[in-house]
């Protein structure tokens, strides 16, 4: 129950509609204080996933632990949770939309006014805060949401695809927040078929393919592990002949770079002992870490960021 | 409880601010008061007729009775001296000197059928009101004819029933009778308060469930509450929506009741008449028993209209599934409106009993005295009880119903939604 157990539990779950398995045998843990990233195609299940964590679906197998225990009433509400599906009370204005969630989520409802005035500024809306939510753009839209997600100061924010219909100023502001609320201690959950965000915010990340977890690690252990064997190599001046040099399968030229894919079984040392002995100056030799795009489709088996149709009836 | 409060809140608000309420509310009293003034006009624009009638009297007892009793519906009728030829009257009216001119004759007299020549038919305003005064004239013609026509007179009034208390002295009579009456108006408008409660504002609850379902802001919202806080919530956000609207239309009667009471305290010519009124105001009692029906009823139907909202993707699919809920409303109504137009069956009393009728038929009949206590007690204890279960039923219906995103559940399913909600 405390910060200090694992947050989120999932161990064999199961979910299937109709013939469709939407998610198959999974699990996760998700501990404290980390930002946590559930990466995979559209129609992967990850909102499914979520879904089964906010105990809005059931699973038909495997059980699903929230702060040590069943999902219940009370765990759900230490949690925020930003829907994949933008659900908002459309005729409603602003600011007494946020002091609605804020009230229902047990925040008082002068103390829900304050916060939510806060965090419209913060976000700059202030001047729709008497505007009804049907007046606002997808976007403002969103970053309203996103406001109803935090106000009542949740232990655990999950946020199911939060950055998309964003713009890229909004973006940033939203990762922003996110890396301050993990300064606060919070474990952040968010799902994104946007690998390049993943990479900038999570610590750890899972990967999903065909309702299937491929991969499971901490981002920068699995970038380490994923390693290509390709080598980026400056030069000052001429290049050699790149043909001659031993153990590389395959030469890019990228720029004033060369990416030098390594043979099985070849260190990097070699190669750069071999460059040197050429008798150029050299700019720049870097073991290039593999994008976590490349990555995925090297375990997935299909790109990441395909888009597949989500399947009717269990969303994504 | 606090957070139920937060929903009903929200939904009180939202829908008192809503257009559609204020015009309803509005609207209802306007329409009604156009309605008539429209109705009316257009009857008198109708018969303003453009050139003048004449009355003719071949018979000789009729004429000035007639000319009378049409003044008195209105019309201006010129009596043409005796003796005067049809053959001049039909050529008046071709030549547009006249517009009509009825003839009065031994069968007029005798079975008051009379003639109405014109070179246009006459409009159905017209011939009703004109047969109407001239059969009054006739019958008042023969009757005074007759020794004992007085008598057939009242006769013909429909004869009455005379109340005579037994043990009882002349004003508790009266008291008794002010308590019939009484409960005869509070009967008949708790009556159609408690339909439209339960078919309107049930019919809200559903909407209001179907657009968070919809919209999806319902996932947001159960992830701080539990199903039945919302449901709850839902239902008496509503069912206060509605009570406010009842109440403003109460208030309207008795803003004009109000405005005009300096005219009948002018008219009356004993104010004891006027202290009368006020004996007709329904007592703690009846009040008391209109709230307890109110809760039931509403609450009975607006917990299925909930369920029936959770149930569907869309209004289309609700207005199919909501057909037996609307029919179990508007039956009631239907055998109560005959109740009311005198034709009162006993056995009725028993289809009064039907927990889902009870609203609208057992009020009724409990402040009208057509029931005894004991019924009207079982009725109010079946009704608690169908409540119980079916909020039960609603209730877990509800649950499953509103994060469904799938098809509308056969009764199969629904079952199983039942079960293992």
């Amino acid at each position: 129950m405390t910060q200090n157990g694992t947050v989120v539990r999932l161990s064999g779950v199961r979910k299937t509609f109709g013939a469709h398995t939407a998610v198959d045998d999974f699990d996760l843990a998700i501990e404290p204080g980390t930002i946590y990233g559930l990466l995979g195609p559209n129609g992967s299940g990850k909102t499914t996933t979520i879904r089964m964590m906010m105990g809005i679906l059931l699973p038909d197998g495997g059980s699903v632990e929230l702060f040590g225990g069943a999902p219940d009433f009370a765990r759900r509400s230490r949690v925020g949770y930003l829907p994949e599906e933008r659900g908002v009370y459309e005729k409603m204005k602003v600011l007494e939309q946020l002091v609605f969630f804020g009230e229902i989520r047990g925040v008082g409802r002068s103390l829900a006014r304050t916060r939510a005035e806060a965090w419209l500024e913060r976000l700059g809306l202030s001047e729709w805060a008497s505007k009804k939510v049907q007046a606002l753009s997808k976007g403002m839209q969103q970053k309203v949401q996103f406001i109803s997600t935090v106000l009542h100061d949740p232990e655990l924010l999950i946020l199911d695809e939060p950055f998309s219909g964003l713009d890229p100023i909004n973006q940033d502001v939203l990762e922003e927040i996110v890396l301050e609320e993990k300064e606060r201690g919070k474990t952040i959950l968010f799902s994104t078929h946007l690998m390049e965000q993943a990479e900038r915010l999570c610590e750890r990340v899972c990967l999903i393919s065909r309702s299937r977890k491929v991969l499971d690690d901490d981002l920068k252990e699995l970038k380490r592990r994923e390693r290509s064997g390709v080598v980026a190599v400056e030069f000052d001046g001429e290049a050699p002949s790149a043909a001659t040099w031993p153990g590389v399968s395959d030469v890019e030229e990228s720029g004033d770079a060369f990416h030098l894919s390594l043979h099985d079984g070849v260190r990097p040392e070699e190669i750069l002992g071999a460059v040197l002995s050429e008798g150029v100056s050299l700019r720049r030799f870097e073991l290039l870490e593999p994008r976590l795009h490349e990555i995925f489709v090297r375990h997935a088996g299909e790109p990441a960021e395909d888009d597949a149709p989500s399947q009717t009836g269990g969303g994504s | 409880m606090k957070q139920v409060w937060s929903v009903i809140r929200r939904e009180y608000v939202e829908r008192v601010k809503t257009r559609a309420f204020i015009l309803s509310t509005l609207g209802m009293p306007l329409l009604m008061i156009g309605i008539m003034a429209v109705v009316g006009f257009v009857a008198v624009l109708s018969e303003q007729s453009e050139r003048q009638i004449a009355l003719i009297d071949l018979n000789g007892q009729l004429g000035e009775r007639v000319q009378q009793a049409l003044d008195r519906a209105g019309y201006d009728v010129e009596l043409a001296a005796p003796g005067t030829d049809t053959e001049d009257l039909d050529q008046q009216v071709l030549d547009e000197e006249l517009e009509a001119y009825i003839v009065l004759d031994d069968t007029t007299a005798s079975e008051a059928v009379f003639a109405y020549r014109s070179k246009e038919p006459p409009g159905g305003v017209r011939s009703q009101l004109m047969r109407a005064a001239i059969v009054e004239e006739v019958v008042d013609l023969r009757l005074g004819q007759l020794e004992d026509g007085d008598s057939v007179r009242r006769l013909f009034q429909g004869g009455s029933l005379e109340y005579e208390p037994v043990g009882l002295d002349e004003e508790e009579a009266e008291e008794a009778e002010a308590e019939r009456i009484t409960g005869m108006i509070t009967g008949i408008a708790g009556g159609i308060i408690l339909y439209i409660m339960m078919l309107a504002y049930g019919a809200q609850t559903l909407q209001s469930v179907l657009e968070e379902k919809q919209s999806r802001v319902v996932e947001l919202v159960i992830s701080s509450l539990r199903p039945w806080q919302l449901m709850l919530g839902k239902i008496v956000g509503v069912g206060a929506v509605g009570l406010t609207q009842v109440a403003i239309w109460i208030g309207c009667v008795a803003l004009l009741a109000s405005l005009a009471l300096p005219t009948l305290i002018a008219a009356a010519s004993d104010f004891e008449e006027l202290a009368q009124f006020r004996q007709y105001l329904p007592g703690p009692g009846a009040v008391l028993l209109l709230v307890v029906f109110f809760l039931l009823g509403y609450f009975l139907y607006s917990s299925l209209f909930a369920a029936v909202g959770a149930m569907c993707r869309n209004l289309q699919e609700a207005g199919q599934t909501q057909a037996p809920l609307i029919f179990l409303i508007i039956i009631p109504f239907m055998l109560q409106m005959m109740t009311f137009q005198g034709n009162n069956m006993q056995w009725m009393n028993w289809v009064a009993l039907f927990p889902f009728f009870s609203p609208i038929m057992m009020y009724p009949r409990a402040v009208m005295g057509d029931v005894p206590a004991w019924m009207v007690a079982v009725s109010i204890v079946l009704m608690a009880l169908t409540v119980w279960g079916s909020s039960w039923v609603a209730g877990r219906i509800y649950k499953v119903g509103i994060l469904s995103q799938g098809n509308r559940p056969s009764p199969r399913e629904l079952l199983r939604w039942i079960r293992e909600a």
